[in-house]
């Protein structure tokens, strides 16, 4: 392995892009050995994701060389890439739905009969065979969207081996995956290294990084920051290395103060209509003081997010059972009702949900309260300016203005305009749907730290996360749901990844690994 | 300071950025214009009278443009606008012809109206407008029909309905039924017309600035423009898309139906077969060519109104370029302008220049196609010796083209 005198496999040689006047990589050199795994750590926007898609030829046009076994390629498409042994595993995988496993491990080789038609029994059997190679079930005749995200993946897997792969990318492959999908996908990466697949993975989870790495790769800034063997160095460094400075340990919840309960839900209950689980929520029952963070733990589909749409009014069906609002009792139907009512919501997934990319900063900030700024339905241009300077100033959002295109900020302070929208509208409970997520390590403090100042302000506060560190850290108490269940409520002094995690995973009928 | 080094780089480059749309269009419409006076002299003879006939049709152009355009901005279509305008012709002249006092053969007589009719009329022209609206709106809001079947629907369903009922109308006003409505009213013809010629651009200005306050000075004009930009994060923003989506849709059909009544008084005649037909593309033609984004969130008043003047000056200049049967070649220059303009948009804002036109089959197929209209066009269009001129034409666009397709392909390898 640690065979200096052999060529590199892939050899990066001064790479560089800029998408108009932003920098996304700067003389990326560095190199990747045949058969190791390498992981490329980095922040948001630090540019791993860029120079994975030019390796994979999702973008063709940048400056420097790639060298592949001792060749300079240039790959015009991603067929290029496939042909040359690289595929990639995207963040957001790249399946067709509507089609089966089998359909689209051959999407684009179908694989046809002597009349030229589709030959699908023959891909069912191959699509078998590779599933079976990776010691998984899939059936491969289902369609891709009955499957679970974790078997999405690797019906991905086994299209990158089916085209003869050995280079793999995988782009933050664990970030949807419950517990037990991981270990399966590790024993599954454990599997392709046998077979001498060289694994290109990108992540920002040490665990992950420090389990299975042989070299380190950090990225800061769309440049090298360092390239380190596993062994000869700690997650400690990697994270200093990744943000140029220490992480301050947090401690926050301290000088906190719940007070009277102002959101009360009893027997809470949203039907599934044609689904077997009949329930999306079923019959959740819990409180809310002013001044405290309260936290909603579980794994993707565990209705995190469909809680907090119950009590914002922009549930997919009607909502059953009770919530009351200071004691009154509140049934909202639209997401202005809550509003009105002094409900608000940051939602998950940022740019489908809550950004207007069209818009400026100052418009995005403004959305929610705009008649706050105007008189007669007519908007006042100066008042609604110094509401968004105000808001902007509050919050410690860095852009070069009020005016500047929401889209040129980072992801972090994006959130913060967001949260700083519906801080407008003076709510006295505070939504918070995964408020972190694609947001990085410095721009993450800054916001629990924003939480921590809002929650000590008097505002109650529900936040739900992917990531139970976070909910560790922010949270007085957390919910933990499975299944649209309420399988557990954790006081501060009791909160531990593990204990959340086994209430996350208390399913009635859990079949033994 | 850097905050404030941004804001001044914001306020100097701010405005040639910001109207770069408007400021293209209006360059490119002086230069369709002193192009065209090289090849006629209409323009130089007779300046008054033109810029009359054309601020004439684009202001007509202009009006249910608008409504187009407040639906696209939306983030929605309106594919109605043509049948709305040939349905409110007909209702305008039907409701006239109904109240209109009855000579001894028992016909009515339009040519000396009293006002209260021609409000009528146009009261209960607006009303039915407002009414289609609200059906489109609550297909699309509560059926959660697609907007683009929503008003497919009432593209074909209103024109066909219009005329059923102008049979109708005819057979209680004239004793029997017709298939057009004919008003002589001197004073409703001169609407657009000589001394009224103004009357249209008039109401198109004053729209024009109610619009433009509507989207850009109100609350309700924000939300629009939110919602056409990302309707999701609009309506989990506590705004309420069903009332917009209302709106839009109603002054989508009242500016039709404003058309439609100008239309009406301006020829004299309500043919409910043959008025506005294929209008709502043309008034999507000129949002798209203003600048509105067929994705929604995107589009200005000014935009809009430039886009329908370089429309209608690039078809008066196809017109008096070609004396014969000018009226042909309009649906060419709109569907060419359509494609040249979201073109330009969309290879402005991705580095696409660079990228090849003609790659693989496609693209050959393609050199062929494009030579083959050139020709074709150029053969249609000459006087005289229509072959050879379409064969010259034809040839060296090929030849062009191939060029270009070979270094595109010599690129490709290296």
């Amino acid at each position: 392995m640690s065979d200096q005198t052999s060529e590199p496999l892939i050899d990066f040689r001064g790479v560089a892009k800029r998408f108009g006047g932003v920098v996304a990589l700067s003389d990326v050199s560095f190199n990747v050995r045949q058969g190791e795994f390498h992981a490329i750590c980095g922040e948001n926007g630090a540019g791993k994701s860029t120079l994975m898609k030019i390796l994979s030829g999702v973008i063709t046009d940048y400056e420097g060389q790639i060298v592949l076994r001792g060749t300079p390629v240039a790959f015009k498409r991603t067929r290029d890439a496939e042909e040359a042994g690289i595929s990639i595993i995207h963040q957001e995988l790249n399946l067709v739905e509507q089609l089966s496993a089998a359909a689209n491990i051959f999407l684009g080789r179908e694989l046809r009969s002597p009349l030229g038609l589709l030959n699908d029994r023959a891909m069912e059997r191959a699509a078998a065979d590779l599933f079976q190679q990776l010691d998984c079930q899939i059936r491969p005749d289902a369609l891709v969207s009955e499957l679970r995200i974790g078997d999405q993946q690797l019906v991905e897997i086994a299209k990158a081996i089916a085209l003869k792969t050995d280079v793999l990318i995988m782009d933050e492959p664990t970030s949807a995956l419950t517990e037990t999908e991981v270990e399966r996908l590790f024993r599954v990466i454990e599997l392709l290294r046998r077979q001498g697949v060289t694994i290109l993975y990108i992540s920002h989870k040490m665990d992950e990084v420090f389990r299975l790495s042989d070299r380190i790769t950090v990225l800061r800034d769309g440049k090298v920051v360092r390239t380190l063997d596993r062994a000869a160095t700690n997650p400690r460094e990697i994270a200093h290395l990744m943000v140029g400075r220490e992480i301050e340990a947090f401690d926050l919840g301290g000088g906190r103060n719940a007070q009277d309960v102002v959101l009360q839900v009893e027997h809470l209950s949203l039907p599934w209509p044609g689904h077997a689980r009949r329930w999306r929520l079923e019959d959740v029952s819990f409180e809310l003081r002013r001044g405290e963070v309260l936290g909603i733990a579980g794994l993707m589909g565990a209705g995190r997010t469909e809680l907090l749409e119950c009590l914002f009014g922009s549930a997919s069906a009607p909502v059953q059972g009770t919530i009351r609002l200071d004691g009154r009792e509140v049934r909202f139907r639209h997401p202005s009702q809550a509003k009105a009512a002094g409900v608000a919501m940051v939602t998950e997934d940022r740019k489908r949900y809550g950004l207007f990319t069209q818009m400026t900063v100052r418009e995005n900030i403004t959305i929610c309260t705009l008649p706050d700024s105007s008189t007669a339905g007519v908007v006042s241009g100066r008042r609604e300016r110094s509401a968004a300077t105000d808001s902007i100033a509050r919050l410690g959002v860095k852009t070069s203005g009020p005016e500047a295109a929401i889209t040129s900020l980072s992801g972090g302070n994006q959130q913060k305009c967001i949260i700083a929208r519906w801080l407008r509208t003076q709510p006295r409970v505070l939504l918070l749907d995964d408020p972190t997520r694609g947001v990085d390590v410095g721009a993450k403090a800054e916001l629990y730290r924003l939480i921590d100042e809002l929650c000590k302000t008097g505002l109650g506060i529900i936040v739900t996360s992917s990531e139970l560190p976070e909910l560790i850290t922010l949270c007085d108490r957390v919910l933990v749901l499975c299944e649209g269940r309420l399988t557990g409520e954790l006081g501060r002094s009791e909160l531990t990844e593990q204990r959340i995690m086994e209430l996350a995973t208390l399913r009635p009928a859990l079949q033994p690994a | 300071m850097s905050s404030a080094d941004a804001s001044l780089n914001l306020a100097g480059g701010g405005f040639l950025r910001r109207y770069r749309n408007e400021i293209g269009l209006l360059i490119a419409t002086f230069a369709v214009i002193i192009v065209t006076s090289f090849f006629n002299e209409s323009y130089v003879e007779r300046p008054g009278e033109n810029v009359q006939k054309i601020l004439r049709v684009t202001a007509l152009l202009g009006i249910f443009a608008f409504g187009a355009a407040t639906v696209i901005i939306a983030g929605g279509i309106d594919l109605s606008a043509g049948a709305v305008i040939a349905f409110s012709g007909m209702l305008f002249a039907g409701i006239i012809v109904l109240l209109a006092p009855q000579n001894d053969r028992k016909l009515p007589v339009t040519s000396d109206l009293d006002a209260w009719i021609i409000v009528t009329a146009i009261a209960g022209t607006l009303l039915a407008a407002l009414l289609i609206g609200s059906f489109h709106a609550w297909l699309i809001t509560i059926v959660r029909l697609p907007p683009f079947v929503a008003t497919l629907a009432s593209l074909v369903g209103l024109r066909s309905l219009a005329k059923v009922v102008v049979q109708n109308i005819t057979s209680v006003s004239h004793g029997q039924g017709k298939s057009t409505i004919t008003l002589d009213n001197e004073a409703l013809l001169s609407v657009g017309q000589r001394g009224g010629w103004w009357i249209p651009v008039v109401i198109w200005f004053a729209l024009a600035v109610a619009l433009w306050i509507l989207l850009s000075r109100t609350v309700i004009g924000r939300h629009l423009y939110a919602m056409g930009g990302n309707e999701q994060a609009a309506r989990l923003s506590g705004i309420q898309t069903e009332k917009l989506k209302w709106l839009a849709y109603c002054i989508s059909t009242t500016t039709a139906a404003i058309a439609g009544i100008l239309y009406t008084c301006y020829i004299g005649t309500a043919d409910p077969s043959r008025d506005g037909m294929g209008y709502e593309l043309n008034a999507i033609a000129a949002s798209v060519v203003g600048g509105c984004s067929l994705a929604g969130g995107v589009g200005t008043v000014t935009g809009v109104m430039l886009g329908a003047l370089f429309l209608r000056v690039v078809i008066d200049s196809v017109e008096k370029s070609f004396a014969s049967r000018p009226d042909l070649f309009e649906g060419q220059v709109v569907g060419a302008l359509v494609i040249l303009a979201v073109a330009f948009n969309e290879l402005r804002s991705t580095s696409g220049w660079r990228r090849p036109f003609f790659p693989g089959v496609l693209g050959w197929l393609n050199v062929g196609i494009l030579s083959g209209l050139a020709g074709l066009i150029t053969g249609v269009t000459s006087s005289e010796d229509k072959l050879r001129n379409g064969l010259i034409a034809g040839g060296c666009v090929l030849v062009l083209l191939m060029f270009k397709a070979v270094l595109e392909r010599i690129a490709e390898r290296k």
